[in-house]
């Protein structure tokens, strides 16, 4: 990635923070100024939700084509993937102490996101714990496609059908309608564009030094 | 200074922020070219 593509993505989150923080908001009725936070955690989730979907891509391209790229690509994603998932529970427990009263409810966001954080954790645990290559990139595979399948349901599904206090039709209502003020929804979506700009980088960063050190270890393996 | 602070505590967060921002950029755009030498040295 060339540097006018870095400038672009320190210019844009930085445009983000000075939209989170300064720019005029809409009076929402119960969340007043709180509603910033909307800008920071949605798109960290979309980001979470799109690397576990980049990872099972690769997982499967894995067992199609037993390339060990795939499987590199497919753990880095999920690796950035779990950043991300715990910076949106972060940004969200913080929002949550101000509004709710304390950081941890148990309400079924908060509690699908820290199944889905055990789901992702038991995976870097299940690779952790296997020491053949081949072997850890197959059951990794297998693994991250079963693990793909619960995030629809925790992330879009489970809250929706369970009562919650979490805010819900903020950006588009139940019948698919916009509901989300002109300004906040430019900033909003110019936030999306910003982080996932920034997830592409680090994750082109993360691939190319898990390829450097699998490089470095077979020319060890070959020297012995 | 405690109503400047009062007064402009949106302005003060941004900053702190934008800080924090500017230093995780710096440190990732470290390793990225860190990384580029080494796959030099690889290759």
């Amino acid at each position: 990635m060339n540097n006018i593509y870095k400038i672009i993505v320190f210019v844009s989150i930085s445009l983000v923070l000075v939209g989170t923080f300064v720019m005029p908001i809409p009076v929402i009725p119960g969340l007043y100024d709180k509603a910033r936070i909307i800008y920071l955690h949605v798109p960290m989730s979309w980001i979470a939700v799109l690397s576990f979907l980049m990872s099972m891509i690769n997982s499967v391209q894995y067992l199609r084509k037993r390339d060990v790229v795939y499987d590199l690509k497919a753990y880095s994603t999920a690796e950035v993937g779990f950043i991300f998932t715990i910076l949106a529970t972060v940004t969200g427990s913080l929002w949550a102490k101000f509004n709710w009263g304390s950081f941890w409810n148990w309400d079924p966001r908060e509690t699908s996101i820290f199944i889905l954080l055990l789901i992702y954790g038991a995976y870097f645990s299940l690779r952790s714990a296997i020491e053949n290559p081949e072997q850890k990139a197959k059951l990794a595979s297998v693994y991250s496609i079963i693990a793909f399948v619960t995030v629809p349901f925790f992330m879009f599904i489970m809250p929706r059908i369970v009562e919650s206090l979490h805010p819900a039709d903020t950006i588009v209502n139940s019948q698919g309608k916009i509901t989300m003020n002109p300004l906040m929804l430019s900033i909003f979506l110019f936030s999306l564009l910003s982080f996932t700009l920034l997830f592409l980088w680090i994750v082109n960063v993360k691939i190319r030094s898990e390829k450097l050190k699998l490089a470095r270890l077979i020319k060890i393996n070959n020297n012995k | 200074m405690h109503d400047f602070l009062e007064q402009n505590a949106m302005y003060l967060v941004l900053i702190i922020a934008l800080v924090i921002w500017a230093g995780l950029f710096g440190y990732i755009f470290k390793i990225d070219r860190n990384l580029k030498k080494l796959e030099r040295e690889e290759q």
